[in-house]
């Protein structure tokens, strides 16, 4: 059975779908300062420069503050999300009613940092909607490579 | 007999307020500079300067020479210039559209300007000098911890370590600020700066070059400015080291345009604070 909380760290996403569910994750080993790839995951207004999924956020990303997200997955909707629960630099839950993204950044024993980055939509209704949610895979994929490397090339300046 | 550090073998370097006093006189000016650049007030900064010069009289002997002195006054003014900044709005990007528009609707600061630029030794208009007044303004839409490391780096050309030591954060995060901080920057005048793209929106240098050197040629004076030569090149990252020589190689208190700049960069720091105060 796959687990989505331990995928392999090559930034493949990886979606496990069930009849009231849909779960996205995605991991990437990045050569850099834990810090900084924190402080990117939580820089609002400085998100669209280096996260090519992103087109905007307003709001701070701070625990219990809403931020409303716009992405190019679905870019004429805006998300309202709160943010639910922040480890700095490790853990930080984004989410709705319709489910959670979870953040982590674990130290590796090379020195490396693992970004996860999973979510989980679903309800009793999802099987009414499924089909109109775009998948996740790709955006999470660019994602994951886009924070790689930003934060690659902040270190190695 | 030996005292404590010097049994431990601890390589301290113990300093009398005379010495303090001689080399905070070496880097006074830079440090003055630093503040008003932070503060875009020219009373913060002297009264900034002064509480600096007494916290590091007062924790001399908590100098251990780990770091240079001048790494070590840098880091007690930016805390102090923290505690007044952390409290205050950033200004926005347009900052110098907005003061010019309250500049166009209040003629006695024109007239102030005039009767300086007529009467003043540094009264002087200076296209280069306005790039750095310039810089000073806009720069102050960064975040704080970002404008201090672009300030520190590239104005006053402390090392990335130096930065670290000055701020309290790592190296790494230091290379974040900064990265960060020159990406907004050079994106911010690559979209407004006339001098380094066609296209740029704001003329403001030039226009009152015209108004307080009506018998000059702009473009003469423009040509000697490197950044203003190489903006054909179009390399954003060169042009902006260009204008970081620009404003480090103007002291905004003793050179010949400083009066002028000051009532300027006063005139702007009013504007800003009503215009945050209502837009709050």
């Amino acid at each position: 059975m796959t687990n989505l909380n331990s995928t392999t760290s090559d930034g493949k996403a990886i979606t496990i779908k069930k009849t009231f569910s849909r779960e996205t994750a995605v991991s990437i080993e990045i050569g850099a300062d834990q810090a900084v790839i924190w402080a990117l995951l939580t820089n609002a207004s400085d998100f669209s420069r280096w996260n090519s999924t992103i087109i905007s956020i307003d709001g701070e990303i701070v625990q219990g503050e809403k931020i409303k997200l716009k992405a190019t997955l679905d870019p004429k909707r805006t998300f309202k999300i709160k943010i639910k629960e922040v480890v700095p630099e490790k853990k930080m839950v984004w989410g709705d009613a319709m489910g959670n993204r979870v953040f982590t950044l674990t130290k590796q024993a090379n020195n490396k940092v693992l970004f996860h980055m999973r979510e989980k939509i679903g309800s009793p209704m999802f099987p009414l909607f499924a089909s109109q949610i775009p998948p996740f895979d790709d955006a999470f994929e660019q994602y994951a490579a886009d924070l790689k490397k930003e934060a690659e090339s902040i270190a190695a300046n | 007999m030996l005292n404590t550090n010097q049994s431990l073998n601890i390589d301290t370097h113990t300093m009398d307020v005379q010495e303090l006093t001689t080399e905070f006189e070496k880097f006074k000016g830079q440090l003055k500079s630093y503040i008003l650049r932070m503060t875009a007030s020219a009373t913060d900064a002297e009264d900034l300067l002064q509480d600096t010069y007494l916290k590091a009289h007062d924790k001399l002997d908590t100098f251990r020479g780990e770091s240079t002195l001048k790494t070590w006054v840098f880091a007690i003014a930016s805390n102090l210039a923290r505690d007044l900044l952390k409290s205050k709005k950033r200004w926005p990007e347009n900052v110098t559209d907005i003061c010019r528009e309250e500049a166009l609707n209040e003629p006695s600061m024109f007239a102030k300007s005039m009767f300086i630029r007529n009467n003043s030794p540094q009264g002087n208009f200076e296209i280069k000098e306005h790039i750095a007044f310039c810089f000073t303004c806009v720069s102050k839409s960064l975040p704080l911890e970002q404008h201090l490391c672009v300030l520190l780096k590239e104005v006053y050309d402390f090392s990335l370590k130096e930065v670290a030591t000055i701020l309290k954060v790592s190296e790494q995060m230091v290379k974040y600020y900064l990265h960060t901080g020159r990406t907004k920057m050079i994106e911010v005048f690559d979209g407004r700066c006339a001098l380094i793209n066609q296209e740029g929106i704001c003329h403001q240098c030039t226009e009152i070059n015209g108004i307080f050197n009506p018998k000059q040629n702009t473009q003469e004076e423009l040509v000697k400015i490197k950044m203003y030569r190489e903006a054909q090149k179009g390399d954003k990252q060169h042009l902006f080291d260009l204008r970081m020589q620009v404003v480090a190689g103007i002291d905004p208190f003793e050179s010949g345009a400083a009066e002028l700049q000051l009532h300027h960069l006063e005139f702007n720091r009013k504007t800003m604070e009503k215009y945050l105060k209502k837009n709050d």
